[in-house]
């Protein structure tokens, strides 16, 4: 079962064009959207959700049109939102109990357990019977996920969950998520290139509502190999340099500026060969788009 | 720029940029132009004003002062939102951090947002203010209706009103948010606010705690309404409602009460970070120990764990569903119930509730037994308007119970159906409902044991509160929580939810009667002891379930418009409807349709094919033709009736009357008569109707009432001939609203006026109000002719068409009922399955009887030779021993005093509550159910109203029954007054003339209350137009004053000068100016002023008692100077008072002070009385010394309040003892 998404495009009211013809293939496996923010993602990941529509276009999940049958697609979707809050004087089992009945989970037995696997898989068998107003942030991630995961969904809609996550619950997450991308499609929608390296065996780049490039993870930063070249400038030349070569990226490294440049030759005597990564396939990309920074 | 300013400067522009505020104030002021419109008469057929109508006009001070609070009170919930705004937009947003790490001030910070958010607030309301002075100006309104425009008349309510109202409650919410950085306790505060409204509404209603209900009033209505409660028509279209006594009082407590709570708040207030939205107690930043991991480095290193998930199976059956519905239900339904907001609102009303079954049924002030019907009744009616708030404000959370918490997204996105979604949360809301009236049922059953009545009838409770008010109350739920599905916005919902209630209240003064109009309406019910539900109940379930179907379509509508994901624009919400509405959805609508033609269509039929419906409108009209086609034939010669004799077979459980009989009617005139006019009801059979000679029908308009009948031959003077008739009075369907039970299951009470052929015009049918007419161009009418006009003495103002008549009756009814009617018993006997009883009377009457029947308990007494008969349902016994001694002690003073009782049987027979009233009728007293058999006198202070409503009504079997005056103004003086009169006799020989100062006083109450309402003209007591303020009220004052001034004995002999001479009597008949001035012959010289005073014109005094000092005097004595000041003003018809030289008799009297020991012939407000005597008293100040053998301790000017004045609380003041005193006596006003 695979995703199908063709020629997608929705524009606001107030005349934002949110998605212009985005086309994507999703197999099953972990799948990452990357993108800066205000790319389209999260209205993306909504439109799946069937939290909102397409002005036109088409997605179907198998055999399930996912903008005309919602109903279909939600017994077997997860989605765990960018932002998102929970009752605070509710207990964590019993929300999660809660959402298994909602999810048809209606078989008091069947809840029980998979209430109580659920709870050991995010790691908070500790905090089950706690209120969920004293969940810290990552905490609630992980909640969330947990919810997602009634059901055994075959589509998992993940937007942004990293981000505002400690570095240790960061790991934490992404080790829980790794588990999940044997027997669905799990798209992780992200703006952390990070997440999508370690994770993600597809991804897809967007930005502005199109999408930039649609590729494997390493195929891209293969077809970068041996064209990244990087040296050091000072602070006044850096925009001599932003006009004549084509500036991927610009970091500081050791107080020191540090400009990685995109380019079949090296572009120059002080620059030295760097080894591709995924970064630099991402600001590539973005950096093709026309237009003002 | 000052930072508290610049605050203050943008919270102002804020808000001015934003749409909101500028829809809060065309919502303002669009209320108050059609508020003013309708006021001013701009629509002919809506007669509905507040403050103004009659003669008050429409922009009068006293008129705006209503209508502008009251409408500002709707607005408390605009003043919740912009007020907890003005801090919460902070906290929502979660931008509180950027501002609170500013360096400005607590001071300027919420000085500068609280005085921002109170400017945008005043200037919202003013809204209302100039949307009434607009429909002043528009092109729509009466002229005649309005006053010249006076700027004061605006702005003086609000400045007494609505600007402190406005501080007050914009302190409340802006604290409640700066101190719990949350809105919903903004609601709870809002209904606390209404809860003690309400609380001084109901105390307000006794009359001895006004001025508490005054000062407790948070809004200052209560506080203003008492200041003008006793003002004329003349004042309220002149004078500025004052802001003074207790109304400055009553504004200066709650702006002190607004201050503190703003101090309060600014010192708890912290620039602090706060928990926000998930307000919890514990820190949250840091992840409780173990909570998670077993070991931190493990969890961090070691990748994969793959934990295989147990398998389940998802169900998306009706299985499922139903277990879905379950569990949606009972959290949200847990979750409204177990939160302290909540508990805070029902134990407002609990409190709220105590307070109005203490004041259940009280009847001048004396509590009446809690019986169920009226226990549930009162509480129903009292906390119905807490069910109605709570269930607006709750159907908004439940909508937006996921979108609060923002939890909506993955809500939204679960497989679980939109409409298990809803109906959960609907039913959640109805469970919140049945637990209200279970609280509501717990309270009554708590407050009858508290009072000591133990006959609960649970099932009665249940049948009521959930047999009624539930369903009510669910239909409402429906729609309001439709209307927060479909409108999407919180507070735009609660208040359209709010203006719905309005709204619908209203439907009817803009026309649209019918109850198909007017959702959830049906055609009445009551229960009755007596009669149950009666013939309420099968209406009622044809309305409901037509509502419910209904309300089925608001619930598919809701369930198609629910707003499920982020879609929420209106054109992508339709779209998504339109996609939603498939299969079963299509044909549930289409079967709902279908149920809706049907219904309304059965009740269509029945209500305005089986039964006569006429709107308002439509009913004016054919008032409006009634009076244009046949008033001509007004002075028409007309027989008269002289003899009845008719047989009535009553089919109680139908509600059905067959009536046959026949007229004898006599020519009294001096010319033949050539036809016959009669007034039939339309509704009524006529089976037959004919004459004992040849006649020909010549008109017959049963939509307007009239019948002419021409005889062949004319009828000569002096003749007779007899009219035969058989009718039938027969029930089918249901009406639009049922009006009377007259025929019931038990307890008939079938009274001639409402069946028997009337002869000739009556013009009393006629439209009497004078703006009314005047629209329908109609001339102007007088209500009645004066005593002097000699036409009016040929016909009694109580049966128009016959003089004297004999009566003659046979009554049948069920086996198991007793059927009554006036006269004497002759014969019983059954036949057919039926019982018939066969009366007839030994004198003639007057044509005033009615038929009555039911399953009585029968008491029997006597009173020499006066057989005394009580006949009452069996469960309401409480007063009928009382009832009979009242019999016999008025049979005895009235016998004594004034002419022997021409009968020798006098029945009381109770009927049922729905109506509240007693009457007397020849040798026969219906008495309602409601109004003295279920009464509860316990205590010597309570005043005894079954024994007084007895004594004034077998007064009745002489004033009207004996005497009964002519047709024209004055004529129930001498019905009426002269029964109060008689009755106050009874009550003060039975009960001692101390006690009688309390009845008094309400009945000085009722009498300014009473001419403060009046829409026409106030007369003089000689003059009365049947108007019960002053017949009843003031007559009670006036002749107990007359009393007191010339003696009893005097007083009863000139009485019973004018009963001698015309009891019995046929025309002439005799006039309130007889009895006048044969009082005038019994007042000795030096008080014939007195006539003049109080019968002639409308007098007011004001009499107070500035100070009294005591000196101590020779022998152990006391001298007392009292220093006085008096008027006395006269009044015209409309309130315009003229002062008037006095020097008038007062009683001024010296009391000591009561003995601790209650003591039943002393009253203990005033004291033992050391000196009681008349005195001259001028206009103006004066002193008057008298000199008493004891310690006074209270004295005054007219200390039993013989004379009528408007403040009754001067009278007397405690009295200054010199010879302790240390400070100086106060000196006389000069």
């Amino acid at each position: 079962m695979d995703l199908r998404i063709e020629h997608l495009s929705k524009t606001y009211g107030n005349g934002t064009r949110a998605l212009n013809d985005v086309s994507l293939t999703i197999p099953r496996g972990m799948f990452g959207l990357l993108g800066p923010n205000g790319a389209g993602k999260s209205t993306l990941m909504r439109i799946l959700a069937t939290l909102q529509e397409a002005d036109s276009g088409s997605a179907r999940l198998g055999d399930i049109d996912v903008l005309r049958d919602k109903d279909s697609v939600r017994r077997t979707l997860g989605y765990l939102p960018q932002e998102f809050g929970l009752y605070p004087k509710v207990t964590a089992e019993d929300l999660l109990d809660h959402f298994a009945v909602l999810k048809g989970i209606t078989n008091g037995d069947e809840r029980r357990r998979i209430v109580d696997a659920l709870f050991e898989q995010t790691n908070l068998q500790n905090a089950r019977r706690q209120q969920l107003g004293a969940y810290s942030g990552g905490m609630r991630q992980r909640f969330g996920i947990a919810v997602a995961l009634l059901g055994k969904p075959g589509l998992i809609i993940v937007d942004e969950p990293t981000a505002g996550l400690d570095p240790a619950e960061r790991v934490r997450f992404l080790n829980l998520l790794a588990e999940l991308g044997e027997n669905a499609v799990v798209i992780l929608s992200t703006h952390i290139v990070g997440d999508v390296s370690d994770l993600c065996s597809r991804m897809a780049i967007i930005d502005r509502g199109e999408i930039r490039l649609e590729a494997e993870p390493s195929t891209a930063i293969g077809d970068l190999q041996g064209k990244i070249w990087q040296r050091a400038v000072d602070r006044a030349q850096l925009a001599e340099f932003q006009r004549t070569h084509s500036v991927i990226s610009t970091k500081l490294a050791g107080g020191k500026t540090v400009v990685r440049v995109h380019a079949d030759a090296p572009p120059g005597p002080e620059f030295e060969p760097a080894n591709a990564t995924l970064e630099d396939v991402y600001f590539a990309a973005l950096r093709r788009t026309p237009a003002a920074v | 720029m000052r930072p508290f300013v610049a605050i203050l400067r943008w919270e102002v522009r804020y808000y001015l940029r934003r749409i909101s505020t500028w829809v809060y104030f065309a919502i303002f002021f669009a209320m108050a132009f059609f508020f003013m419109l309708a006021a001013a008469g701009a629509w002919p057929d809506i007669n509905f004003a507040l403050g103004s109508g009659g003669k008050v006009l429409a922009n009068a001070p006293f008129a705006l002062a209503s209508i502008i609070p009251v409408l500002s009170l709707f607005g408390v919930s605009i003043t919740a939102a912009l007020a907890g705004n003005a801090l919460y937009k902070d906290y929502e947003t979660h931008a509180d951090p950027l501002f609170y790490t500013t360096p400005v001030s607590k001071a300027a910070f919420l000085g500068g947002r609280f005085m921002g958010t109170l400017f945008v607030n005043a200037l919202v309301t003013t809204g209302i203010g100039i949307g009434a002075f607009a429909a002043t100006v528009s092109p729509w309104v009466q002229a005649d209706k309005l006053g010249p425009f006076r700027a004061m008349s605006y702005l003086q309510p609000y400045f007494g009103v609505v600007l402190p109202n406005l501080v007050l409650t914009a302190a409340i919410f802006f604290a409640l948010v700066a101190l719990t950085r949350q809105m919903l306790p903004n609601y709870v505060g809002g209904a606390l606010l209404l809860i003690g409204y309400l609380l001084a509404g109901s105390l307000l209603a006794d009359i001895d705690d006004k001025r508490l209900a005054g000062l407790i009033d948070p809004f200052g209505l209560r506080a203003q309404s008492a200041l003008t409660q006793y003002w004329s028509i003349a004042e309220k279209n002149s004078r500025l409602v004052p802001i003074s006594g207790v109304l400055l009082a009553n504004r200066l407590i709650w702006l002190g009460v607004a201050g503190a709570i703003f101090v309060a708040a600014y010192l708890r207030f912290r620039f602090a970070h706060s928990l926000s939205d998930t307000a919890s107690t514990r820190p949250s930043d840091v992840e409780p120990v173990g909570a998670g991991e077993a070991v931190v480095g493990d969890e961090l290193i070691a990748p994969v764990r793959t934990t295989a998930l147990p398998a389940t199976t998802q169900r998306f059956d009706v299985a499922a569903r139903w277990v879905q519905f379950r569990s949606v239900f009972s959290r949200s339904f847990w979750r409204i119930v177990r939160s302290r907001y909540f508990g805070a609102i029902v134990g407002g009303g609990l409190l709220y509730l105590i307070v109005a079954a203490r004041a259940a049924g009280k009847l001048f002030g004396t509590n009446t037994w809690p019986v169920t019907y009226q226990m549930e009744g009162v509480l129903s009616g009292s906390f119905g308007v807490f069910i109605l708030v709570i269930t607006a404000f709750y159907s908004g959370e439940l909508v937006w119970a996921e979108r609060d918490v923002k939890l909506n997204q993955i809500y939204d996105a679960t497989p679980i159906a939109t409409w298990v979604t809803f109906l959960a949360k609907l039913a959640a809301l109805a469970g919140v409902i049945l637990t209200l009236l279970g609280v509501t049922m717990v309270a009554g059953i708590v407050t009858q044991a508290v009072q000591g009545y133990f006959q609960f009838e649970i099932p009665l409770y249940l049948q009521a509160l959930v047999g009624v008010r539930l369903i009510e109350y669910l239909l409402i739920a429906v729609l309001a929580m439709t209307i927060h599905v479909v409108i999407n916005h919180k507070y735009l919902g609660h208040l359209l939810v709010i203006l719905f209630y309005i709204g619908l209240g209203l439907l009817s003064s803009f026309g649209f009667e019918h109850g198909l109009y007017q959702y959830g309406s049906d055609s009445g019910i009551s229960y009755s002891d007596m009669n149950g539900w009666g013939p309420y109940v099968a209406p009622f379930v044809w309305w409901k379930l037509y509502w419910g179907v209904i309300a089925t379509l608001l619930l598919i509508a809701a369930d198609l418009l629910w707003v499920r994901g982020e879609e929420t624009t209106a054109n992508a919400r339709l779209e998504l409807a339109r996609r939603r509405f498939v299969g079963p959805i299509r044909s549930a609508t289409a079967g709902v349709g279908l149920a809706i033609v049907g219904l309304g269509g059965f009740i269509f039929y029945n209500t305005t094919i089986l039964n006569t419906y006429r709107s308002s409108k439509a009913d004016r009209h054919i008032r409006v033709e009634r009076e244009r086609l046949y008033k001509r034939f007004e002075h028409a010669p007309q027989p008269r009736i002289t003899a009845i004799t008719v047989q009535v077979d009553l089919y109680p459980s139908r509600g059905d009357a067959v009536i046959t009989g026949q007229y004898v009617l006599r020519n009294k005139t001096s010319a033949p008569i050539d036809s016959i006019h009669l007034a039939m009801d339309e509704d009524l059979e006529i089976r037959r109707l004919d004459y004992d000679r040849p006649s020909k029908r010549v008109l017959v308009d049963r939509p307007r009432d009239y019948i002419i009948d021409r005889l062949d031959r004319p009828l000569a003077p002096g003749d007779s001939l007899v009219m035969r008739f058989s009718l039938g009075r027969i029930k089918h369907g249901f009406p639009n609203e049922i009006r009377e039970v007259a025929v019931a299951g038990n307890g008939t009470f079938l009274e001639n006026i409402s069946f028997m052929p009337e002869i000739g015009y009556d013009s009393r049918a006629e439209i009497q109000d004078e703006e009314t007419r005047k629209k329908q161009h109609l001339p102007p009418r007088e209500r009645m002719r004066p005593p002097t006009d000699s036409s009016t003495w040929s016909t009694n103002y109580i049966s128009r068409d016959a003089d004297w008549l004999t009566y003659d009756a046979t009554v049948s009814t069920d086996l198991d009922q007793l059927a009554i009617t006036s006269g004497y018993l002759q014969r019983e006997w059954t036949a057919n399955g039926r019982r018939y009883f066969h009366y007839k009377m030994d004198a003639p009457i007057l044509n005033l009887w009615a038929f009555q029947s039911a399953r009585y308990a029968v008491r029997r007494d006597k009173w020499r030779n006066v057989d005394i008969e009580i006949d009452y349902h069996p469960t309401h016994a409480y007063n009928v021993d009382r009832m009979i001694d009242a019999v016999k002690k008025s049979l005895d003073y009235y016998s004594t005093n004034f002419a022997p009782y021409q009968y020798h049987l006098l029945r009381i027979v109770e009927f049922p509550r729905y109506a509240a009233f007693a009457q007397s009728l020849p040798n026969t007293i219906p008495f309602s159910e409601s109004i003295g058999f279920i009464a509860r006198v316990e205590d010597p202070d309570d005043v005894d109203y079954p024994f007084y409503v007895t004594a004034h009504e077998v007064a009745h079997q002489w004033w009207a029954h004996q005497l009964v005056g002519a047709d024209a103004q004055g004529s129930t003086m001498l019905s009426e007054t002269l029964a109060q009169y008689s009755a106050l006799m009874v009550m003060e020989k039975e009960f001692g003339p101390a006690n009688m100062r309390k009845f008094l006083e309400y009945e000085l109450n009722s009498y300014l209350t009473g001419r403060g309402a009046e829409r026409r003209k106030e007369v003089p007591l000689e003059l009365v137009e049947n108007q019960p303020y002053i017949h009843y009220n003031k007559g009670s004052l006036v002749m107990y004053a007359m009393r007191d001034y010339i003696g009893e004995a005097r007083m009863n002999r000139a009485i019973r000068g004018v009963l001698d001479a015309t009891k019995f009597r046929g025309p002439p008949y005799p006039t309130s100016l007889q009895l006048v001035d044969s009082l005038r012959v019994a007042t000795p010289d030096s008080l014939k002023y007195l006539i003049a005073d109080l019968f002639e014109n409308i007098t007011l005094y004001e009499l107070k008692t500035d100070s009294v000092v005591a000196n101590p005097a020779p022998g152990g004595r006391y001298a007392v100077d009292l220093y006085v000041t008096a008027k006395k003003l006269r009044a015209d018809s409309l309130g315009k008072e003229t002062e008037q030289a006095m020097s008038d008799r007062i009683d001024i009297g010296v009391f000591a002070k009561a003995p601790a020991k209650r003591d039943p012939t002393i009253d203990d407000k005033v004291g033992v009385p050391l000196y009681l005597e008349k005195h001259t008293i001028k206009s103006g100040a004066q002193t008057i010394r008298v000199v008493v053998d004891q310690k006074p301790y209270r004295a005054g000017i007219d200390p039993m309040h013989k004379l009528i004045d408007r403040i009754t609380t001067d009278n007397t003041v405690g009295v200054r003892d010199r010879s302790l005193a240390v400070t100086p006596a106060k000196k006389p006003p000069r």
